[in-house]
């Protein structure tokens, strides 16, 4: 396996151009992939290989025509976003890389380009899911630690294999683990550009906050001056005023999904979060994060469920493969097990003031620190177990999925803590040991047999 | 001569020794700590001796790994399994710093499990250098102090901690001289028996530390230890703990004489500046010491102290050494294999379980190092592979934008 430089953009583009063009007739479009589903849904084969990745991610036909036309807003906001950030980078502008845990916004207000760089990761399957393995291979090759966690270990495959824009400065953080800590500063050593570090207190109290304040004054510094420019607070307030909108739907989706029986998929969630990390910046990821809004709300309103007969409801804890989307619609479908909540997908945010710059500043700040993953892991445990104790309480689960990521040392160190907790309460629980970006080591076929066999054990299913 | 070799021998290898029982005697309490970032000098001004965690002595993992899991790093599980066994049962408080992923949780699962000490400090240190960092150091250090004062009920007084810094200050110029007689051709001391040295003078209360210090260095005057045959090597890495892991690379036809590790050199670099601020001196020494790869703004200037430590000590070649699972030193052993291919320097990268055993391979591996480095035919190929067999190294980046 070889991968021409830039060739996992180049690819995706395409195939984002080609579903951007079917989503034009979404009715058709989604008809035309439900029909086609027993050629792709089972397995990949060779022939359905290079497009069964995307087809499952716009759930293989089971979205509703609304569902459908939001993505369309989805993805042409990540083309839109990711093709302007290369086409600079290539170009040799200024263009920034941002770490996957940070917001970009902020660009906003100095007219650069960013590059969401985990991103790639997605791109990645697009290619073909083939690729992120031969990419993980590469940077361990390459001396990459082989027990980082393979979303980083990706990026460094796609630097090596010249897949990305080369950066003007890169932006990184001390959170949520220390794969971050370690692999942004091997990035720094070999793009050799300026690094900016935000650095994530361990609370969430005032001090804390504060600290992260100043870390955000910091940031801007260090933009005007690499950048040599002065912040543009007016595009920044804009900016911001589409964050809000944005996080407003998404929050707004996240308790709704309380509701029994469940009015939305968590798969939209888990969608619109990469929405967020590729293309927040895009008008369109908003439109987006609304149309989605709209369907739940719909359902919400008229006391429907996502499925028509639910008869599990899941909350899923840590993060799930980006190897396969279709996952939670899977067991929609399969089991009418739903998803109520997740790690990643809620969105648990206030909005930003944007009144004032400093209140502007203030509230980038906490909105960063309350990013999914971010919130929950630059703690202690209890940061993480409140937030599940809280999800139990409030959405009425049956059971809880835990994926445990081979890279996550810090979720690895407190197994204990969240097994105990499950016997304490007396919920069926189901501990997946995956890495999210790496399906050799637990493939489709195994997470599903197990997730069946959890259901049926447990009088589930 | 050998017996305060033996005594230095006897202390590393123990949880206790003599020095801190008396301490416990005479009514002095002690608090236990992880981490170089963490600030003896306001434990000691509290009136506690400040006692650096420990795996040595362990019984294994077995009961700690009811917590953690193998991927977790095996020097956190030993010391959680020596807790859980009551080894710490001296400690009056235990101090955890934000280190690292694993270490991180031991804060959680040692209050989950109850262990005794009741008083469980989180330490909270910054992934940065800078000014806005130093400011937040410094509130900590203020926090930190006054959670002792609360909880034991002792006032810290700027005079108290003004006494400790002199103390501490005087310690790390002990240790500063020891490492300065090994810069010599015909080398006083082993890199075994400092490592023995500094886990003693962490076990136990400064003075006596002060004290053995100057009986180690008055016993070094006048010794030698190296062969004019042996290599000079310099080791960087994390915990390192294990006094006969070096042992083994010096009986392979070495010496160490430098280092960058959490019980060497990070130990005790950088004074703290004596004067009006204690607390302020205090969060600038501990911010600015040589850092390890858990800052992650500092890597250059880790690299410059190698690279001024391989010339004051004409090092031969470079050992990086890290526990498997441990995120950061792999970045940094990333960083250092790159830096050996592009600037020519012999470099084998070593990875291990802490008392994990495996000495036959270590000892193969180091000693093929060695005869490539005499023979002048290593390469960076060959070095030892931790990230796959068929490590190439990433050639795209590492020639053209080496950070040197």
């Amino acid at each position: 396996m070889k991968l021409k430089p830039y060739e996992i953009l180049d690819v995706s583009f395409a195939r984002f151009d080609l579903l951007l063009f079917a989503l034009k007739f979404p009715r058709l479009t989604n008809f035309t992939i439900r029909l086609l589903r027993p050629l792709y849904v089972e397995k990949e084969t060779w022939y359905n290989q290079t497009l069964r990745y995307g087809l499952l991610a716009l759930n293989a036909g089971l979205s509703t025509v609304d569902e459908l036309k939001a993505f369309k807003h989805g993805i042409q906001a990540l083309r839109e976003e990711c093709y302007e950030g290369t086409m600079a980078g290539r170009r040799g502008e200024s263009l920034a890389w941002v770490e996957w845990i940070l917001t970009a916004e902020i660009f906003e207000a100095f007219d650069v380009p960013s590059w969401p760089a985990e991103a790639i990761n997605i791109f990645g399957n697009i290619r073909g899911v083939e690729y992120p393995p031969y990419l993980v291979e590469v940077a361990e090759n390459a001396g990459i630690p082989i027990e980082n966690c393979s979303a980083q270990k990706l990026l460094v495959g796609c630097m090596l294999t010249e897949q990305m824009a080369p950066p003007s400065m890169i932006v990184s953080a001390s959170h949520p683990c220390d794969t971050g800590v370690s692999v942004y500063q091997s990035v720094e050593y070999l793009t050799n550009v300026p690094m900016f570090v935000f650095d994530c207190p361990y609370w969430k109290d005032d001090d804390s906050y504060q600290y992260y304040v100043e870390n955000m004054w910091d940031f801007i510094a260090f933009l005007e001056k690499n950048l040599e420019k002065k912040i543009d607070w007016d595009k920044l307030r804009e900016a911001l005023d589409r964050v809000n909108k944005f996080n407003y739907y998404l929050q707004e989706m996240t308790e709704m999904h309380r509701a029994i029986p469940c009015p939305g998929s968590t798969s939209s969630l888990i969608l619109s979060w990469v929405f967020r990390e590729g293309a927040m910046r895009s008008p369109h990821a908003v439109e987006a994060a609304k149309e989605l809004y709209q369907t739940v709300k719909k359902r919400f309103d008229n006391g429907q469920g996502v499925v028509k007969k639910e008869k599990i409801r899941v909350i899923w804890w840590d993060p799930t493969m980006a190897f396969f989307l279709y996952l939670f619609k899977w067991m929609e479908d399969e089991f009418g097990a739903v998803v109520v909540t997740d790690f990643v997908g809620r969105v648990s945010q206030v909005p930003i003031d944007t009144s004032t710059p400093e209140s502007m500043v203030e509230g980038m700040a906490k909105t960063q620190m309350h990013l999914a993953m971010g919130r929950q892991c630059h703690g202690p445990i209890e940061f993480v177990t409140g937030e599940l104790a809280k999800c139990v309480e409030e959405y009425q689960p049956d059971c809880i999925i835990f994926s445990r990521h081979n890279g996550c040392k810090h979720g690895w160190s407190a197994l204990r803590i969240a097994q105990d907790y499950v016997k304490k309460i007396n919920m069926p629980a189901l501990f997946l040991s995956i890495d999210i970006m790496d399906k050799r080591h637990t493939s489709e076929q195994e997470i599903k047999r197990q997730i069946g066999e959890f259901f049926r054990r447990n009088g589930l299913a | 001569m050998m017996e305060i070799f033996n005594e230095v021998q006897e202390i590393a290898r123990n949880t206790s020794n003599v020095y801190l029982e008396e301490a416990l005697k005479s009514g002095r309490r002690i608090i236990g700590y992880f981490c170089s970032y963490v600030p003896e000098e306001v434990i000691h001004a509290a009136g506690f001796v400040p006692y650096r965690m420990r795996a040595v002595d362990s019984k294994g993992t077995t009961q700690a790994d009811a917590y953690f899991s193998p991927l977790n790093c095996t020097f956190v599980r030993n010391c959680f399994d020596k807790a859980l066994r009551g080894d710490f049962c001296f400690l009056d408080g235990i101090v955890i710093l934000n280190g690292c992923d694993h270490n991180r949780r031991i804060y959680d699962n040692w209050r989950y499990a109850d262990i005794k000490p009741d008083f469980r400090y989180m330490f909270v240190a910054p992934h940065v250098i800078g000014d806005t960092a130093r400011k937040r150091f410094r509130q900590e250090m203020v926090q930190f102090k006054e959670a002792l004062e609360k909880e034991f009920a002792v006032n810290i007084t700027d005079e108290a901690l003004n006494n400790s810094i002199k103390l501490f200050n005087k310690k790390r110029r002990l240790l500063a001289q020891l490492y300065e007689a090994r810069k010599a051709k015909n080398v006083p001391i082993k890199g075994s028996e400092v490592l023995s040295v500094v886990l003693a003078v962490t076990a136990m209360p400064v003075e006596d530390a002060i004290r053995l210090l100057e009986e180690v260095l008055q016993q070094i005057a006048g010794r030698v230890v190296s062969s004019s045959t042996d290599l000079r090597i310099f080791v960087t890495g994390g915990c390192l703990e294990e006094v006969e892991h070096l042992e083994l690379i010096e009986s392979s036809g070495a010496i160490v004489v430098a280092d960058n590790l959490c019980l060497g050199a990070r130990h005790f670099d950088l004074e703290v500046v004596e004067g009006e601020d204690p607390l302020g001196a205090l969060a600038d020494r501990y911010l600015n010491h040589l850092s390890c790869p858990r800052i992650m703004n500092d890597f250059r200037r880790r690299l410059a102290f190698m690279y001024d430590a391989m010339k004051d000590y004409s090092v031969d070649g470079v050992i990086a050494e890290k526990l498997k699972f441990c995120d950061l030193w792999g970045g940094e052993m990333f960083i250092a294999r790159n830096e050996s291919k592009g600037l020519g320097f012999p470099l084998l990268a070593l990875e291990r379980e802490m008392y994990g055993g495996s000495s036959g391979q270590t000892k193969t591996r180091v000693q093929a190092f060695f005869e490539q480095v005499r023979n002048n035919r290593w390469k960076p190929e060959d070095m030892a592979r931790t990230a796959g067999d068929n490590y190439q190294g990433s050639d795209t980046f590492s020639v053209k934008n080496r950070s040197k």
